[in-house]
């Protein structure tokens, strides 16, 4: 993984030596479909799963006290389109940044918006990569007004995620595909003066980005192959903002995911964090069930929002730092912050921890 | 007439393939030694080591600073001095301007031949081309005595330094500021509060050796225009001026936001009558 500032230049590369034996692979990219498609495969093989796909769900409920006299007060009920209501002794919210669930647990989520777009697309490239098909490398170059990321996929594509201001985000997605791939092509390549004067066009990007390569030389190899088209209809953008709900937790309710917290990309931790609560959660549920409590309850439920909110509410908190690190410009921060970059690279230990971190297979700090 | 600077893409791609290195901004600062030198980014080029470069700036400073004629050091003091930053906050200057940025496509150079100076001379009186052929006129100069750019590293830079000398002439006729001592030092004040080239600057500091009388006059009309005019105008760098000589002078001002200063070649003949006057009037009061 290669990381630099887009003002200084100022660079850190995450890479193993290949002669060390924890070599392992810092991290994974999973296409959304692949993960879809895992999860239902194993839904399948576990069996006694009821799935309600294609099912809308028009509101939730709580309970009242069936003719049995069974109390069902606390109980969420989730009504589904076509009459279907469905009890929960547990409802799990995985449903998104703006939460349904989150709102009829009465939780709230605080945070901010970025004033930032994500730009997402899926790339081919020239090639398959600088290191083939065997070692994929992903790149992030931090611009003024965002970082800009190209992340490996199979054969010669790639996936772009691209944080810039909406007015951007918006010329973006307008462009012809020649304008736009030579605009990703700069945004690895040209200084901030360059993009900014691009982001002002409404066309002719690719003729401007031609004649600027001819001038500004960068060695190939320190910056991801060179885009050649990009997949038609895949150019979308959303809205980077920071949330996180005040708890996890309700009365049977527990929340997961972008439910709970809303990350900015720049280091790409939201489906890591994701994928924490859910196995937390489960191994909560597991105890629960191991001894005979009601899973439902706040209090078998404590478990997993002491384990998870403090370890996603520094992760937040580090990103969110980041983002403003690196949304300055020029002055004296920018020296500064190359200085810590360089230095972070430098340090052997430190950069071995940070990507034991990032991989999941460090030590586990909070 | 173009610039023939070459696009230095083949002389990088030998550096790129034998560095093997990942650390993009080392391959960008060369080190080498006297014995060892690299060849040139462009024709004319010479490519200085850090010590060089030093006694250069050092050795043409001051050459420059007791004998202002001698234009041969003040551009190499240009040129030397250019670098770290201020070269390159200037190019980007131009990147960040649509004309600037067709400057830099068009690489035009400036030279009696290439503008032409029997068809401006033919231009309406307030047009900024006929201002600037007058004021080559009056001023006794031609636009062929600017020398091409040999130390800055970058070609691309270079052209931005070469843009700078050859426009200097044009600044003198947006401004209507003659080429004696006094009129260059409030130029270059100027200059320096648009470009910040540290030359500019640096040529500021001659402004101790003007007489007293210029030198109350530069500090306290010229040097607060110059500064007021060159921060708060457009960069001036970015004036295609092959393209603006039938453009009236007072509107390029009005656009660019530059108010001309008073009159300096009005004020010193004035001046110059008046000391004659009293001189005489004293001579023949003494003779009465």
């Amino acid at each position: 993984m290669q990381v630099w500032d887009g003002v200084s230049d100022a660079r850190i590369e995450f890479e193993w030596d290949r002669q060390v034996a924890s070599a392992t692979t810092i991290a994974y990219m999973v296409e959304n479909l692949n993960l879809t498609s895992g999860l239902l495969k194993r839904l399948a093989e576990l069996s006694g799963v009821s799935v309600y796909d294609n099912a809308r769900v028009e509101r939730i409920s709580h309970g009242g006290e069936t003719e049995d006299g069974l109390d069902l007060t606390e109980w969420p009920v989730v009504h589904l389109a076509g009459g279907k209501q469905l009890y929960a002794r547990l409802l799990v919210g995985a449903d998104g940044a703006n939460s349904p669930v989150r709102s009829f647990a009465g939780i709230e989520a605080k945070g901010w918006d970025y004033g930032r777009h994500g730009v997402v697309a899926t790339l081919e490239l020239e090639g398959s990569g600088w290191g083939g098909d065997q070692m994929k490398v992903a790149y992030q170059r931090f611009l003024p007004t965002g970082p800009v990321a190209m992340l490996p996929l199979p054969g010669n594509y790639a996936t772009l995620v691209w944080s810039t201001t909406p007015e951007n985000a918006a010329l973006l997605k307008k462009l012809s595909p020649k304008d736009f791939i030579a605009m990703v092509n700069a945004a690895f390549r040209l200084s901030p003066v360059d993009l900014e004067f691009l982001h002002k066009q409404s066309a002719g990007q690719a003729d401007e980005v031609a004649w600027r390569f001819q001038h500004k030389h960068v060695d190939p190899s320190t910056v991801p192959q060179v885009a050649v088209g990009v997949q038609e209809g895949s150019v979308a953008s959303f809205p980077l903002k920071l949330r996180h709900a005040d708890t996890y937790i309700g009365e049977r309710v527990a929340l997961v995911g972008d439910a709970a917290h809303t990350i900015h990309p720049l280091a790409g931790q939201g489906l890591n964090q994701g994928q924490g609560d859910v196995q937390s959660l489960a191994k909560t549920i597991e105890f629960s069930v191991d001894h005979g409590m009601d899973l439902g309850t706040r209090m078998s439920l404590e478990a997993y929002n002491a384990e998870q909110y403090a370890a996603n509410h520094v992760l937040l908190g580090v990103c969110d730092k980041l983002h403003k690190l690196y949304s300055v410009g020029s002055g004296p921060l920018v020296p500064l912050r190359s200085l810590g970059l360089n230095a972070v690279n430098a340090l052997g230990p430190l950069k071995s921890f940070l990507m034991n971190q990032a991989a999941g297979s460090g030590v586990k700090v909070l | 007439m173009k610039l023939s600077i070459p696009r230095a893409s083949t002389l990088t791609a030998v550096r790129h393939a034998t560095s093997t290195s990942l650390i993009a901004p080392a391959a960008a600062i060369r080190t080498f030694s006297v014995l060892n030198r690299p060849p040139p980014n462009y024709p004319g080029h010479v490519p200085l080591t850090g010590v060089e470069r030093a006694a250069l700036a050092i050795g043409s400073g001051l050459i420059s600073f007791f004998n202002p004629r001698r234009a041969d050091t003040i551009a190499a003091f240009a040129e030397v001095t250019a670098t770290p930053y201020f070269i390159y906050r200037l190019r980007d200057a131009m990147l960040a301007s649509p004309t600037g940025r067709q400057i830099l496509r068009d690489r035009p150079r400036m030279t009696s031949t290439s503008l032409n100076l029997e068809y401006l001379r033919s231009l309406p009186a307030s047009t900024v081309g006929r201002t600037y052929v007058e004021w080559l006129d009056r001023e006794h100069v031609t636009p062929d005595t600017r020398s091409a750019v040999r130390y800055v590293e970058d070609p691309e830079c270079a052209y931005v330094l070469q843009r700078y000398r050859e426009s200097h002439d044009f600044y003198h006729a947006l401004t209507g500021l003659p080429t004696v001592r006094e009129g260059e030092v409030a130029l270059k004040a100027f200059e320096f509060a648009n470009t910040l080239l540290p030359m500019t600057g640096l040529s500021v500091l001659a402004a101790a050796t003007l007489k007293p009388s210029e030198r109350k006059r530069f500090l306290s009309t010229y040097l607060p225009w110059a500064v007021r005019n060159g921060l708060r105008s457009d960069e001036v760098i970015n004036v295609y001026w092959e393209k603006e000589m039938e453009t009236d002078v007072d509107e390029l001002r009005a656009r660019l936001g530059v108010e001309p200063p008073p009159d300096l070649r009005e004020i010193r003949k004035r001046e110059r009558e008046e000391r004659k006057r009293r001189k005489e009037a004293e001579m023949s009061g003494a003779a009465v």
